[in-house]
Formats: C-alpha cells, structure tokens, sequence
C-alpha cells in the first residue's frame, strides 16, 4: 500500500542569482511498512529530496518547476479523528502551511543527521518530546502526555526513562541523542519516518544498535521508512528497496537484493566496485620491514581538575600505555572507536602533543625527550596527513607556497627553481594536474585537497607518514582512488605508514597489519587477515560483528 | 605572491589571493565606497594642505625677481606627508607582497623624517602680512596664490577688526567661506591643517595598538598555559585604566604634544586587539593546516605569522578601522576639553571654540563637528563592510545538496 509517492520531482535551489537544478525527476514510492533507501555521494541530491518531501526548504530559495509529492491517507485513523486526517493523497508541494504544519512531525516524522545539534541545548528532552506532542495531539492531558513521553522513551530503550526526562541534552551521549530524535519522530506514532543519514555521525557499535531499533520500530508499527544514506552496508543492513542518486537523477530503483547484486547501471557498478573491500588487491610479497617507528608503553594523561584551585585530582587516560612498530614498506591499521584514543596517540607519536610517559623510537632513536630544535630536523622523517580535507591546508597561501615552504626550511633543492620542479614531479605523484601550483586550497574539491595533503607530507621524502583518518570525509570513489595512491606510494618507496580509521573495509584492503584500540589500551594487534578472519579479544569480535558489510548481508539473505 | 610570479611566467592561471577577494568583495559595498572616497579626500587635503590652503602665495614674481614662498616656507612635517604620499604611491604600483610595502614604506617614511628634519630650514620668522603689503604697494608683477590664501596660523593682524567673523561676512574683501575663529584665522584653512591630526592620530595609535596587541595576543594564544594567564591579566590591567583620565594626568605633567597622545590612546587601547588574535590562534592552532606547519618543523615565526596570522586577521582588520575612528574621538573630546594642542589646529579644539565665547558660533560647531562626525563615520562605513566582506556566510551560498 502506497505512503508516499514522489512523482517526477523537480528541485531547483537558488544562490541569489542563478537557480540550480539539484533533483532532476526523480519518482520513487515509499510502501506501508517498507524501508526505501536512498543511496548516493555527497551532492547528489538525496538530502535535497527528503526535504522536498517535507517542505522543508530555505523559503524563497527553492522552486519546483516539476513534480508532485503525493501523501497517501493513513488507514489506521479513521479519517478526521485525528487533526490532518484526510481521505485523498494530497500533493504535499501545493499544500497549504497549516496542513504541512500538522503533516510534519505529525504524520511524517524526520531524524537529522547530526545528533549533536539536532537537539535544543536549553530545554530537557521531556520538555522537547512534550511539546511536539503538545502541537499534534491536543486531546491529551499533561498527565497523559508526561506517560507517553516516558513511554516513548522506554521504547527507544534509553536506560531510566523516567528520571532522564529531566536531562539537558548534554549530559547524554551521542548515540542516546539520536535515541531521543528517534522517539522525537515517532511520539505522535507517524506513518513515515524519513532519516537523512541518522548514523553517519554515529560509532559503527552504536550504529548497528541504532540500525536495529529503527528495523524493530517500522516492523513493530507497519511505518514506512524513506533512509537517506551513503554507506551501502547500511543499506545492506536496512533496507527493501534501493534507489541510486547521480547528480539529482534517481539512475537505479529496485529490490536492494537486486540493485546490490546485480546493478543494472554502470554508475551503481561503479560505486559498488569501489567499496573498500571490493577493491582488486595486489599480492604483496611477504616482506621482512625493517623497525622504523617503534612505540614502548606511551602514557598521554590530560589532568582533571576540580574545585576553586583548580587541583589535579585526577588523570583522563587518553592513551594508557600502548606499544607498537611499525615497519618500512608496510600499512598499519588502527582501529577504533572514537573517543578510544587513536587520534591522541597519532599526535604524541609525531610529538606534536607531549607523551606523559613511555617512549617513541625513530630509527632507532629516542624521539621523545629530544629538545624542540633538534627535533625540528627530525621532522622531516616523520609526516602527518589529517582528516578534515576543509582545513588540511592554509586556506591563504597557493599549493605552490605551501608545497616549497617545508622544502625550503630543510634545506631541499638548490634553489627555488629546482623546489619548484619537485613540488611538480610531486603533483604528478599523487595524480593532480600541475597547474594546482597556482590555485589556492578552496579551489579544490575535498578528494583533491587531501591528494595535495599527502603532497604536502611527501615533500620532506619521510620514511614515515601518519594518516589520521583521511578518508573518512571522501565518498567511496574519490576514497577508492587515495587508497590505492596509498598502497601505491607504500609499495613503491618503502614507506611505513600508520593508518588510523574506523573503517574495516579500508583496513582491509590497506593494511597489513592492524591494531584494535580500545578505552586507551590496545586490545589486540596482528596481520590483517588473521585479525579479521579470527579476533581474539571479545571487543575486536564485537566491534567487526557492528560492522555494516555488503557481502555478509548479502550472503545472510542468500 | 612574489615568488610564484617570478619562477613562473604564466600569470594567467593563478587564481586570486584572499586579499584580493575581501578588496573586491568590500569596493562591492556602497557604504564602503563611500567611506574610501571621503577617507582618501582627507588624505589627498592632507597631503596638499600646503597648496591648498596658504597665506605664502605658490608663485610670486616681486621687482622682477621670482619665488615660492609657499615652497619656502614649508615645514619639514610638510615634506614629511608629500614624501609619504609619494611613497605610498610607487610602492602600490610596484609589485610587491602587502607585507614589503608596509614595511618599505615605514622605513622610507622614517629616512623621509630624518632627512627632512635635518635639513629643511625655512625661515623662523614668519610675516604672513608682508605679500598683502607687497601687492598694496603694487609691487607684485605676477601672483598666483592657494585656493584658500590664508594660512592656518595667519591671524590676520594686518587688519583691524580681526576676530570672530560669520562665513562671508567680513570686511576688507576677505572671503572666508566658513568664517574666522576668534583670533581671526580663517576656518577653511584650519580645518585643512587639522586633517592631518585626525589621520595621523587615527593611524599612528591604531598602529601600536594592533602592533602590541598582535604580539602579545598571538603568543598568548599559541602558547596558552601560563603565557596566556599572564597575559590576559596583563589585558585586564590595561582595560582597567582609563584613557581619558590617564591622558588628563599626562597632559597635566609633560605638557601637550600629539605624539604623546598617540602613543597613550595606542598603549591603553591594545587590550581589545590582543583578546580578538588569542581567541582566533586558539581557534587556528588545533587546526591541522598548523599541526601539520609544525609537523613540517617550520620555525615558529613562519607558523605564527605566516600560517596562522593571515588566516586570524580578519576580526582584527574590522576591530581596527572602529579603533581609528574611536582614537580620532579622543582626540576630539581631549581638545574639546581645552587640553588638546596649543596652537596648532584640531577639530576638536574649533568645536571648544564654539561655544567659549558667549555668543553660540554656529560654522565653528557645524563644520569642525561635521568633518568629526563624517570621518569616524566613514572608518565605521568601512569596518561594518569589511566584516561582511571577510566574513564567508555572507559570502557563500547555501544551497548544497546532501
């Protein structure tokens, strides 16, 4: 039975002057009791869909040449009991506000992304759920209301509904969070849910247990579900249909069996061949590396402190004695949730945070009492590449610049002239055209810009190169060309490389060895295959298990 | 960049620098077109205040012989601005980073001082009177004098009912356009002199400020910790001074100079600079452009003024055009006061000159209190257009998809 249907929709969003065309006649239609995910990279317009769908839109900065959204009436509710009730599908585009009004959070419920902000900071969440309850369901008395809120509480098990009801949203995790968005959307018991990546932001662990609440609620309640996602293990994981965005078209609509096993359009073949552990692998001949950086025992402990004198009366082990080498010529992987303290002890080993105890050996030497200025020549051994490609580079100074500078300051290349030639060669190394040298970083997409990051820490010819995720902010296909740039550079000078990341897939197909950090501590640590293949600790089990992955989904429903 | 320019030939692929931008982006807005214009027609008045207005005539020929007693009797401060002016322009025709043409034109302009005060002499004894006598006796072949022939300091003490005098309403076939002040000095021609106090004193104490706050804010907010506890009470000190008291008691005990206030209104007014680059090089250091600047083992000067300045400047350049304008008010309000200089020309003081006498002086509170009022103005017409111009939401477009 028919909920929602989208009928050839046609978005245009404006910047002021000129009107671009971000949905392009895309028709899809959402079923009772169905999950319809819409798949597709970042600006391919399926977030713009799902606001459509709610009339949620800058006003006066959209149109809709096009198109009809269709809401189907709810046969549950005889119709007028509820305020909004209707007998008609009504074309959501050309309702009124009062009955858009009544329609979201109503009979649509939606959850954002970002749990961080979807929440206002300054009222508890009882006060939030009530009030949405309050709008839709009038009929209720406080008493009622506060027992629903409850409720509705228990039902998305946040633990101790009843005395959370007082909570600020601050005091509550990020996955609780998106708990109480989801009971939010669901208080005033909607016939469709539409999540616009409501795990993205999300531990793969929390993920998964957020994954099968919302499967648990749709089937509990016979909603339908319109998920907005990138990842295709959640889509594996979540959905019946599938349909695949490209630059606003709808390419490929289907049964998810269907579209994930056998993708009719090239663009979905595409996208799915990119997926990390779809990638064609090289065999590496088993090498012997040589240590290149070796940890022993590194403490980072920030201090807490309390009361008026601000005394130490505690230490946050942000990294609690861990230890690891790692090789010339091979990729380690660490692994970890976040929060564990892979990130703190990227930083400590490159010493741009200073480690509480323990040592960190490069080459042979210890690199962690050494004063500031001989550490400084030291440097050039050891590079970073970060994550986030919007601020990975001076937003100030041209490619040209950033790339000589380091050069310059160590002594490489005679003169500017020859500086400028290698910074060249270099471009061509990781694939950009070498007329980036004049362009300045925000004339560069986020693939690109972490194409010139990696430039930027190959310039000084380092042995070792810290990745801290650096393409977790990428969609599939530009992360698919970097990591293979990755193992390519790796295989070809020798290079070791510490590669932090939450991704499994990306482990896979980089690593050679991986690391699995957990709560400071590393938990287990081993060749990639045999770690992944059979994990030792229960939290390594635990973590690969929350893992949305497109082939043992599809191999379950096989 | 320099360097880019001259390894590389093709100019035409470079894209354009962030300076460049927010220019573009700021001659966009009306309001700060409006404010350049009225700033860069006080500079210009500035610069030629000796041309403009002059009681020494520009070319004179007397008995056959020529002069230029306005030349002559130039000051060295005179030669100072004209050399400053010149400077200014050549350096903004050649090309070079803003950087070096800051740098090259201090310099340039302190050698001009130097030179200037070392030699140029005019004559100490200054007789405005003797070109009017000179052209009563018919003695003057050929003349050619200032659009406003009077000087700022020119009393007129030749003739007889020098004093307070409504715009156009003296005798003797004077013409002045906007009245004398009570000496008898004509309004116009002071009121060009003094718009060389209000831009010097805007800039020159701006300048330290920024200068100060610059450098103790940006090592407070790149090494946190103690540096930063010390300096920030070192902040709270200097915000709890009083300017306008501090200068009153300066002023009583040293005597007035305007270099002197430049400097107080410069040392008490960093504070607010000094918060605004802590707080952006606390924001700027745990961005990974400068972990990985210090990663680089870039030594610090480049980290912190050349990766980090740049990028935090923006707030500072839009907190500094309201601190000139706000500099040039204290001046105004110290010479309103009557505590300002002595004799040489400012707004502020014609504004006290207004209402000194018992009658109420209209063109001396309309045009000095006008000419106030439209500078801070402007400078406050750039700053709001400079903070949106540096500011990227109201630059950018939303509009983005998923």
């Amino acid at each position: 039975m028919k909920l929602l249907e989208i009928d050839g929709l046609v978005t245009e969003l404006s910047d002021g002057r000129n009107w671009l065309r971000a949905v392009d006649g895309v028709s899809l239609c959402v079923h009772r009791g169905e999950t319809y995910c819409l798949v597709g990279e970042s600006g391919s317009g399926k977030s713009v869909t799902a606001l459509s769908a709610m009339c949620l839109l800058p006003f006066a900065r959209h149109r809709h040449p096009g198109g009809r959204i269709l809401l189907y009436p709810d046969v549950r509710a005889t119709p007028g009991e509820r305020p909004g009730g209707h007998t008609e599908a009504v074309d959501l585009l050309r309702a009124d506000e009062a009955f858009l009004g009544s329609v979201r959070g109503g009979r649509i419920g939606m959850i954002f992304q970002e749990p961080m902000t979807s929440l206002n900071p300054v009222l508890t969440i009882g006060e939030q759920l009530d009030e949405a309850l309050r709008l839709h369901r009038p009929e209720l008395s406080t008493q009622e209301r506060a027992e629903r809120v409850v409720e509705a509480l228990a039902e998305v098990r946040m633990p101790d509904p009843a005395s959370r009801v007082r909570e600020y949203p601050h005091r509550l995790s990020g996955g609780q969070r998106q708990r109480v968005m989801i009971a939010m959307a669901l208080i005033c018991e909607p016939i469709l849910l539409i999540a616009d990546e409501p795990t993205t932001a999300l531990d793969v662990t929390v993920q998964a247990g957020i994954l099968n609440l919302m499967r648990e609620l749709q089937e509990a309640r016979g909603m339908g579900m319109l998920f907005i996602t990138h990842d295709f293990g959640v889509v594996a994981r979540i959905a019946d249909r599938v349909g695949v965005m490209r630059r606003g078209e709808l390419v490929e609509n289907g049964p998810v069996g269907q579209v994930l096993q056998t993708p009719r359009h090239a663009y979905t073949q595409g996208l799915i061949g990119a997926l990390p552990e779809r990638l064609a692998r090289a065999p590496r001949p088993p090498l012997q590396p040589r240590p290149l950086v070796a940890v022993r025992d590194l403490q980072v402990h920030f201090p807490v402190r309390r009361g008026f004198m601000r005394r130490v009366v505690d230490h946050f082990r942000a990294v609690d004695g861990v230890s690891l080498e790692v090789g010339a010529g091979e990729v380690v992987a660490l692994v970890g949730e976040s929060g564990c303290g892979k990130t703190t002890l990227g930083r400590a080993l490159l010493r741009l945070l200073e480690p509480t105890g323990g040592s960190v050996e490069l080459d042979g030497r210890d690199i962690t009492r050494l004063p500031r200025k001989s550490l400084r020549c030291l440097r050039r051994r050891m590079q970073v590449v970060f994550q986030d490609p919007g601020s990975s580079l001076n937003p100030r100074l041209p490619i040209l610049t950033t790339l000589i500078e380091p050069m310059r300051v160590h002594g490489i290349g005679r003169d500017d002239e020859d500086r400028r030639t290698r910074a060249e060669q270099l471009l061509e190394r990781v694939e950009m055209p070498a007329d980036s040298l004049w362009r300045y970083p925000h004339e560069f997409s986020g693939g690109q810009r972490q194409r010139l990051a990696i430039a930027r820490a190959l310039v000084l010819e380092p042995g070792f190169i810290l990745c801290d995720e650096i393409t977790s902010a990428l969609d599939v296909s530009v992360q698919a060309g970097i990591l293979r740039l990755l193992r390519r550079l790796v295989d070809e000078q020798g290079l070791g490389m510490l590669f932090i990341t939450h991704n499994m897939g990306v482990v896979e197909f980089l690593a050679d060895r991986m690391a699995v950090m957990h709560e400071g501590r590393l938990v287990e640590t081993g060749p990639t295959a045999e770690v992944l293949a059979a994990p030792r600790h229960a939290y390594t089990r635990k973590l690969l298990a929350a893992v949305p992955r497109l082939d043992t989904m599809l191999a379950a429903t096989d | 960049m320099t360097e880019t320019a001259s390894l590389h030939g093709g100019r035409a692929l470079r894209s354009r620098s962030w300076s460049r931008q927010v220019l573009a982006a700021l001659l966009k807005r009306l309001g700060a077109r409006i404010g350049l214009v009225w700033i860069a027609a006080l500079v210009l008045v500035a610069t030629f205040a000796p041309f403009i207005a002059n009681s020494h005539p520009l070319y004179m020929v007397v008995d056959g012989a020529a002069s230029s007693p306005a030349l002559r009797h130039m000051e060295p401060l005179d030669w100072v601005w004209l050399c400053g002016f010149a400077l200014a322009v050549v350096l903004l025709l050649l090309p070079l980073k803003a950087w070096q043409r800051l740098l090259g034109w201090l310099l340039g302009v302190a050698a001009c001082a130097a030179f200037a005060y070392a030699t140029v002499s005019p004559p100490a004894l200054t007789i405005y009177e003797q070109y009017r006598e000179l052209e009563a006796d018919g003695r003057v072949e050929r003349l050619i004098r200032a659009p406003i022939p009077y000087s700022a300091k020119d009393y007129l003490r030749d003739f007889a009912d020098t004093g307070i005098e409504a715009p156009l309403a003296a005798g003797d076939g004077r013409v002045h356009w906007l009245g004398t002040e009570e000496n008898g000095a004509d309004v116009a021609a002071r009121m060009i002199h003094a718009a060389r106090i209000a831009l010097g004193i805007g800039f020159i104490a701006t300048g330290i400020a920024l200068l100060i706050g610059t450098l103790i804010g940006g090592l407070m907010g790149y090494f946190s910790g103690v540096v930063d506890i010390i300096g920030m009470r070192l902040v709270e000190i200097f915000e709890a001074i009083p300017t306008l008291f501090l200068l009153l008691t300066f002023v009583a005990f040293f005597g007035r100079s305007i270099y002197m206030m430049m400097i107080i209104i410069g040392i008490t007014s960093w504070s607010g600079y000094a918060r605004y680059v802590r707080a952006e090089f606390l924001k700027l250091r745990e961005q990974d452009f400068v972990q990985a600047a210090v990663a680089c083992g870039l030594p610090l000067w480049s980290i912190l003024f050349r990766h980090m300045l740049p990028n935090g400047i923006a707030p500072l350049l839009v907190a500094a055009s309201f601190g000139v304008a706000s500099a040039i008010l204290a001046e105004a309000t110290l010479s309103f006061l009557g505590l300002g200089l002595v004799d040489d020309p400012s707004w502020g003081q014609m504004l006290n000159q207004a209402v000194q006498s018992s009658t109420f002086n209209w063109w001396l509170a309309v045009f000095p209190g006008g000419a106030i009022f439209l500078t801070v103005f402007a400078y406050n017409l750039i700053g709001e257009a400079l903070r949106d111009a540096v500011d990227p939401h109201t630059q950018r477009t939303a509009g983005g998809a998923s």
